[in-house]
C-alpha cells in the first residue's frame, strides 16, 4: 500500500511533466503570439519586435520551456508575457477563492450526492427514485450558464435579495461575502451533485447484481442491511473515482460560473492565459489543476482499494 | 501459502454459480416508453425537420428581433415560438438544429466510448505498463479543463464539425476511459471471474463474456449523462464565442444567443434549452430502464 | 432638444437625455456658454437657452457631491491588464490610466483640447513647432514634483527600436522633443500638423514620471492614487487629497470587469456596479424599462468595416466589391442589430461626428440587388469566404445578414468564425476578406491617414491609392476653409468609391449608467464620453 502510494507519487510528478510539455507546445503552436495579441490591431513590425525582445519571446521555443523549468525548481514561476506582473502575485489570491469555492461545493455535495444515491438505490422504481431520477436529469441538462443567468434574473434583479456578481472585494463583510457566494455555491452543487447521485445508484445497483449479493438475499439478510454493508462498500471504487473527477472539475473547469458571477478564479486566468498565449501563465495552472487531479485520483485509489480487499492483491 | 489453498476453496463454490447475470427480454416502463417517444421524434427531426420547418435556419425576417409565440409578420409568414436575436424563427431553427445537435452528440459520444471502453478494458484486463501508460496519458488529458481543450483545439483547427466530433470524441474518451477500466478492475476480481478463470477460460471469453455484460449497465448510465455533457461542452465553447459556425442553428448556442431575452420576459433561450432537456432526458429515462431490467431482477426482488 | 414653451423654460423643460447632457457638461466645467451654444444648436433662442442654463447650474450645483465609491465594470479584463500607457488597448486601461495619470491636454466634449499639465500650448505660424508650457507645483503619488523631465521621459517612450508603443505611428512626425527649461518643452515638426494637441490628449500620452520601468505600482499626477492593483481582479483608486486641481468628486473608484455581457447588465440592474462599458443593443429595453438605471449613448464615426482585400481575389476586382457595397441592407443593420444606436454608413470612415470634415454632399450608397447582380456578374465569381470575428458587437450579425443579400444575386458566401484572440496578428489583413472594427480617431485625418494612407500599416484592405496620399499630407498645412472642405471631400469620395472597405454602419459607443452617478461626458473618441469621466463622476445619492 505505501509503496503504492509512493509509486503513484512518482508517476504523478511523470503525468506534471507529460502535461507541462503538452500544454507548452499546443499553446505555442496556435496562431499568433503574446506580442500579437497585447498589440492587436496598433501593431507594427517594429512594435512587435520591440515586445518580443523586452519580454524575451525572441528566444527560441525550447529555450523558453527550459527557463521556466528552471524557474520551476527554485520556486520561480515566472512573470506575465501579457501584463508583466509576477505570476505567484497573479495566482496566489486567485488560488484561495477557487479552493474555497470547491471546498464549499465539495463539502456540501458530496455528502447529499451519496446519501440521495443510496436513497435512489435502495427503492429503485419508486417514486423517490423517479423524482430523483428526474430532478437531476432536469438540472443537468440544462447548460450552467442558463441556470446561473436565470438565478441572478430573479435573485438579484428582480427580487434583490443577492449580489449579481461574487468579486471578492477585499471590503466586503463576512456575510457579504457569504451572500455573494450563494449563487455560485448553488450552481456548481446543481452541476456537480446531479452526476454524483446518478453514478452512486448505478454503482450500488451494479453490485446488487452480483452473485455473492444474491447469496446473501437467500441467506435472507435485510435489504437495508445489504446495501448499507455490502453493496456500498463493494460500489466505493467507481464512486469515489466520479466523486473525484467531479472535485479536479471543481477547481479547472468552472470557467462559466466565474465569467458571469466575475468570480476572480484560476479557471479563467488560464482561459485568459490561453487567449493572449501567456505560455508562463498556462504552465502554471496547469501545473496547479493536474497536481490537484493527480492527487485527487491516488486519493481515490486509495479508498477503492481499501474498500475492496481483493484489489489489495490483484492476480 | 495460505492463498492457495483459500483459492481452491472458493473455486469450488464458485464454480456453481451463474457465469454473468442473465439475460433479461428488455420491459419498458410507461416512463421508459415516454423516453422512447420523444427520442423517436427527435430522431425523425434530424431527418425531416429542415424539410418541415416553415423558414430557413439562416432567414433574417424584416420584422423585429424577439417576437413573442405566435406572432405573424406582415408577407412572411407565422411565428410559432417568436423570432431569436436576430429576427429568425425559433421554431425552424430548432427544427434545423436537431440535426446538428443530435448528430454531433451522438457521434462523439459513439466515438468516445469505442476509444474509452476499449482502452479502459484492455488496461484493467492486461494491467502492467500497458495500464501505467494508458492511464498517464489519459492522466494528462483529463486533468485539464476540458473547456479549454475545446479552446485549444479550436483556435489551433477552427471550429469545423469534424473538428467539434473529435474535441469532443477525444476529450470525453478519457472520463469514459477511467469508469471503464475502473469497473474492469472491480470485475477482474470478482468471484465468477476468478472462476472462469479457474475453468480455464480464454481472456477473450472472459472479456465478453464476464466483464463487458457486467460493465454494461454503470457505462450506460454513463452514456445518458456524457451525451448530456457533449451538448453542454458544445454550448460553452459557445459562451467563448466558438462552437459551431454561424448561421448554422444548434440548441446550446441558441440558448446562449438568446439569453439576453430573459432579462425582458422573451422566451426565446427558453425553447432550445427545453429541446435539449426533452432530448436528454428521454435518453436517460431509456438507459434507466435497460439498466433497470438488464441487472435489476434481484433488486426487484428486494423491493 | 425641444423645450415647451409659455413661461420661461427650466432645465425640466428639457428631455431625460438632454437633461442629463446639460448637467454633466455644466458639472465637469464646460462653460456655460458652450452649453447655451449645445441648446441653440438643437432649436432654442437665445433667452431660452439661457434660463435654461441658469437653472441647470443651480441643480448642478447643488447636486455635484463629493464622497462615495463609483463602481465602473467594464467588458474586458485579464492578465494583460496594464498601467503602462503606451500599451493602453482596452477600455479598462484607458479607464485606469485617466484616473491615474494627467495629460499634456485633455479633450473637451467636442473632441477640441483644452490645457491639463501643460498650462498653455502653442505652435508656430506654420504649425510644425508646438510649444507647452507645464504647469508648476504639481506632484507625482510619491511626492516628487513634476517637470519638464518627465514629459521628455514620457514622449521619449513612443520612438526607437525598442519602443513597444501602440501609439508611435501617431507622433512619428514629431522630429525631435526638445526640453527648453524645467517647465517648457517644445516639439519640433517634420511637417505641418496643426492637430498634435489632439493626438498628444488621447490616452496612450499620458505622463508617467521619468525612469518609470516597473508599471506593476507606477507613479502618476492623477486625481487618484492607487490603492489596490489585481490585473485581471479588478483595481481600487483614492483620492489623491494632493491633487493639483479641485479634485475628483468620488473617495474613491473600484475598477474591473464582467465579462459576460449578461452577466453585466444583471450586475447594473441589482445596483452592484453604478457604471458599465458595453451594453448590448439588444438589452436597451431591458434597461429603459428598470427603474434607476438608464443608456448613455454617444454618436460617434466608430464603425464596423467589412474588407476585401484589394492584392488577391475576390477583392482585387472591382465589380466584386462594388457588389458587395450594393448588397448591404446601411438602415436595416442600423434599425435591427444597432438597434439605433448608430447611423448609416457609407462606405466612408468619416462620418456626421468628424463635423466640417465630412462630406455631406456624398450620396448614400443605397441597397440595389440589379446593381449588384450586375457586377456580380461582370466579376464572374460565384463564391467567397469571409473571415468573422466578434470584433465589435454585431460584427457577426452584420456578416450574417449580408450572407443572405449575398444568396440573392447568386453568390454563396462563406462564413468562417474564428476566435477574436489572435484574429489581428493571424486574420487580419492576411485573408481575402475578414472584419475589421476601428474606434473614433480625434480628426479626420488621423483617422485617414492611420488606415487609407497608402503606405499606412493598418491600411485595412491595402488599398494604395497616390492621389489619396498626396491629399492627406496637403490637407494639414490648408487653412482655407473652403478649399480644406474641398479636398477632405475628394478623400472620402475617393474611399467610398474604390477602396476595398465596405462599411455599412458606424455605431454609437452604448454604456448604461445608474441614475446616482452623473458626471459622465460625451466625447465620442471611446466609452462613456471617451474614458474622461473618472475625475468628474459623482454620486448624487450621498
Amino acid at each position: 500500500m505505501q509503496r503504492m502510494v509512493i509509486q503513484r507519487i512518482i508517476i504523478g510528478f511523470i503525468t506534471l511533466w507529460v502535461v507541462s510539455v503538452l500544454v507548452f507546445i499546443g499553446t505555442s503552436i496556435l496562431p499568433g503570439d503574446v506580442a500579437e495579441i497585447v498589440l492587436g490591431q496598433t501593431a507594427t513590425p517594429e512594435s512587435l519586435a520591440a515586445y518580443r525582445a523586452e519580454r524575451g519571446l525572441d528566444q527560441p521555443l525550447y529555450m523558453q520551456y527550459l527557463t521556466w523549468l528552471g524557474g520551476m525548481f527554485t520556486g520561480d514561476l515566472g512573470t506575465s508575457k501579457a501584463g508583466g506582473a509576477s505570476i505567484s502575485s497573479l495566482i496566489s489570491g486567485r488560488f484561495g477563492n477557487t479552493m474555497l469555492l470547491a471546498g464549499i461545493v465539495a463539502i456540501i455535495s458530496v455528502p447529499m450526492s451519496v446519501v440521495l444515491g443510496l436513497l435512489a438505490a435502495m427503492y429503485p422504481g419508486t417514486w423517490i427514485d423517479r423524482i430523483l431520477t428526474f430532478g437531476t436529469l432536469s438540472l443537468i441538462s440544462v447548460p450552467e450558464f442558463f441556470i446561473a443567468t436565470f438565478m441572478v434574473l430573479i435573485f438579484a434583479v428582480q427580487l434583490q435579495w443577492l449580489p449579481a456578481i461574487a468579486t471578492m472585494s477585499p471590503e466586503a463583510s463576512f456575510w457579504e461575502t457569504i451572500g455573494s457566494m450563494a449563487m455560485p455555491l448553488i450552481t456548481l452543487i446543481i452541476v456537480v451533485a446531479a452526476q454524483m447521485i446518478r453514478m452512486t445508484r448505478a454503482g450500488i445497483l451494479n453490485v446488487m447484481n452480483s452473485p455473492y449479493i444474491e447469496m446473501a438475499i437467500l441467506k435472507g439478510v435485510k435489504r437495508k442491511r445489504i446495501i448499507l454493508r455490502h453493496a456500498f462498500y463493494n460500489a466505493i471504487g467507481p464512486i469515489v473515482n466520479v466523486i473525484a473527477l467531479n472535485l479536479a472539475y471543481l477547481v479547472s473547469g468552472v470557467v462559466i460560473v466565474e465569467t458571469i458571477f466575475a468570480y476572480p478564479g484560476l479557471a479563467k486566468l488560464m482561459i485568459d492565459g490561453v487567449q493572449t498565449r501567456d505560455l508562463p501563465l498556462v504552465q502554471a495552472c496547469a501545473m496547479i489543476f493536474c497536481g490537484t487531479y493527480v492527487i485527487l485520483i491516488i486519493m481515490a485509489d486509495v479508498a477503492a482499494i481499501l474498500s475492496n480487499p481483493r484489489l489489495r492483491n490483484p492476480k | 501459502m495460505t492463498d492457495a489453498t483459500a483459492n481452491t476453496e472458493e473455486s469450488t463454490i464458485y464454480d456453481e454459480l451463474p457465469d454473468a447475470p442473465p439475460k433479461k427480454k428488455l420491459e419498458l416502463t410507461w416512463v421508459g416508453k415516454l423516453g422512447v417517444t420523444v427520442v423517436v421524434f427527435w430522431l425523425i427531426m434530424v431527418f425531416v425537420g429542415p424539410y418541415i420547418a416553415p423558414f430557413h435556419e439562416a432567414d433574417i425576417m424584416a420584422y423585429d428581433s424577439y417576437m413573442p409565440i405566435f406572432s405573424t409578420t406582415e408577407g412572411e409568414g407565422f411565428h410559432l415560438l417568436g423570432t431569436d436575436y436576430i429576427e429568425r424563427d425559433i421554431f425552424s431553427r430548432i427544427l434545423w438544429g436537431a440535426r446538428t445537435t443530435i448528430g454531433i452528440a451522438f457521434t462523439a459520444t459513439l466515438m468516445a466510448y469505442a476509444v474509452g471502453v476499449s482502452l479502459g478494458i484492455a488496461a484493467a484486463v492486461a494491467g502492467g505498463w500497458l495500464d501505467i501508460g494508458l492511464s498517464r496519458a489519459n492522466d494528462a488529458i483529463i486533468s485539464l479543463p476540458s473547456i479549454m481543450l475545446g479552446l485549444l483545439a479550436v483556435n489551433a483547427f477552427g471550429s469545423s464539425i469534424p473538428t467539434l466530433i473529435m474535441t469532443a470524441g477525444a476529450i470525453y474518451a478519457a472520463s469514459v476511459f477511467r469508469i471503464a477500466r475502473a469497473l474492469g478492475q472491480d470485475i477482474m476480481v470478482m468471484d465468477f471471474v476468478e472462476a472462469a478463470r479457474v475453468r480455464g477460460e480464454t481472456m477473450q471469453w472472459i472479456i465478453f463474456r464476464e466483464v463487458l455484460p457486467n460493465a454494461a449497465m454503470p457505462l450506460a448510465t454513463d452514456f445518458g449523462l456524457r451525451l448530456v455533457f457533449v451538448v453542454l461542452f458544445i454550448s460553452s465553447l459557445s459562451f467563448l464565442g466558438l462552437g459551431i459556425q454561424p448561421p448554422m442553428a444548434d440548441w446550446g448556442s441558441m440558448v446562449r444567443q438568446n439569453l439576453e431575452g430573459l432579462g425582458y420576459g422573451s422566451y426565446a433561450a427558453v425553447w432550445p434549452a427545453l429541446a435539449i432537456a426533452t432530448f436528454t432526458i428521454s435518453i436517460n429515462l431509456i438507459v434507466d430502464d435497460i439498466s433497470a431490467s438488464s441487472g435489476g431482477s434481484l433488486a426487484k426482488k428486494m423491493i | 432638444m425641444t423645450e415647451s414653451k409659455g413661461k420661461s423654460p427650466t432645465i425640466n423643460s428639457l428631455s431625460h437625455t438632454d437633461q442629463d447632457m446639460v448637467k454633466s457638461g455644466l458639472s465637469r466645467g464646460v462653460s456655460r456658454r458652450v452649453v447655451m451654444g449645445w441648446l441653440m444648436a438643437g432649436g432654442a433662442t437665445v433667452a431660452g437657452a439661457g434660463s435654461i442654463v441658469a437653472s441647470a447650474t443651480k441643480a448642478v450645483a447643488a447636486m455635484a457631491q463629493k464622497g462615495g465609491t463609483i463602481k465602473f465594470a467594464s467588458d474586458l479584463h485579464g492578465p494583460s491588464d496594464t498601467l503602462d500607457p503606451g500599451l493602453n488597448t482596452s477600455t479598462i486601461d484607458y479607464s485606469r490610466g485617466r484616473a491615474h495619470y494627467n495629460g499634456l491636454v485633455q479633450f473637451n466634449d467636442d473632441t477640441s483640447v483644452r490645457p491639463e499639465l501643460a498650462e498653455e500650448f502653442s505652435s508656430n505660424a506654420d504649425n510644425t513647432e508646438w510649444t507647452f508650457k507645464l504647469r508648476q507645483g504639481v506632484t507625482f503619488h510619491d511626492g516628487s514634483s513634476f517637470t519638464a523631465d518627465d514629459v521628455m521621459y514620457s514622449m521619449g517612450r513612443h520612438y526607437g527600436e525598442k519602443s513597444t508603443s501602440t501609439a508611435k505611428t501617431l507622433v512619428s512626425d514629431v522630429a525631435e522633443w526638445v526640453r527648453v527649461d524645467e517647465y517648457t518643452v517644445k516639439a519640433k515638426m517634420s511637417g505641418p500638423n496643426g492637430d498634435l494637441p489632439k493626438i498628444l490628449a488621447t490616452s496612450q500620452f499620458k505622463i508617467i514620471k521619468d525612469g518609470t520601468t516597473d508599471f506593476q505600482n507606477p507613479m502618476g499626477t492623477g486625481p487618484f492614487k492607487l490603492a489596490d492593483y489585481q490585473p485581471g481582479v479588478r483595481s481600487l483608486h483614492t483620492r489623491n487629497e494632493d491633487y493639483w486641481r479641485d479634485g475628483p468628486n468620488a473617495d474613491s473608484l473600484e475598477i474591473f470587469a464582467i465579462t459576460d455581457k449578461v452577466a453585466r447588465t444583471s450586475a447594473l440592474l441589482s445596483g452592484d456596479i453604478d457604471l458599465m462599458q458595453g451594453l448590448d443593443p439588444k438589452a436597451i429595453p431591458q434597461i429603459e424599462s428598470a427603474p434607476g438605471v438608464g443608456i448613455w449613448s454617444v454618436a460617434s464615426g466608430a464603425y464596423i468595416g467589412i474588407v476585401c482585400m484589394t492584392n488577391t481575389s475576390p477583392g482585387d476586382n472591382k465589380d466584386f466589391v462594388l457588389a458587395m457595397k450594393y448588397i448591404q441592407r446601411r438602415e436595416k443593420i442600423v434599425r435591427s442589430i444597432l438597434k439605433g444606436q448608430g447611423t448609416v454608413g457609407n462606405d466612408n470612415p468619416i462620418n456626421a461626428a468628424y463635423g466640417p470634415d465630412f462630406c455631406s454632399d456624398l450620396p448614400i450608397r443605397q441597397h440595389d440587388l440589379d446593381k449588384a447582380k450586375f457586377h456580380l456578374k461582370k466579376s464572374g465569381i460565384t463564391e467567397a469566404t469571409i473571415q468573422v470575428a466578434e470584433v465589435a458587437p454585431g460584427t457577426t450579425d452584420v456578416v450574417l445578414l449580408m450572407q443572405r443579400e449575398a444568396q440573392k444575386i447568386g453568390l454563396k458566401l462563406n462564413i468562417n468564425k474564428v476566435p477574436n484572440d489572435g484574429y489581428w496578428g493571424a486574420v487580419w489583413m492576411k485573408t481575402p476578406m475578414n472584419v475589421t472594427t476601428w474606434n473614433m480617431r480625434p480628426t479626420a485625418n488621423v483617422m485617414m491617414n492611420l488606415a487609407f494612407a497608402p503606405d499606412a500599416p493598418w491600411n485595412d484592405s491595402l488599398w494604395a491609392n497616390e492621389r489619396m496620399g498626396q491629399l492627406l499630407v496637403e490637407s494639414r498645412a490648408v487653412t482655407d476653409a473652403a478649399l480644406r472642405h474641398e479636398m477632405y471631400c475628394e478623400m472620402q469620395t475617393l474611399i467610398s468609391e474604390n477602396s476595398g472597405m465596405i462599411i455599412p454602419a458606424h455605431r454609437n459607443y452604448l454604456d448604461a449608467k445608474s441614475d446616482n452617478v452623473e458626471g459622465i461626458g460625451t466625447m465620442p473618441l471611446g466609452s462613456l464620453g471617451g474614458y474622461e469621466w473618472p475625475e468628474f463622476a459623482f454620486r448624487t445619492d450621498l
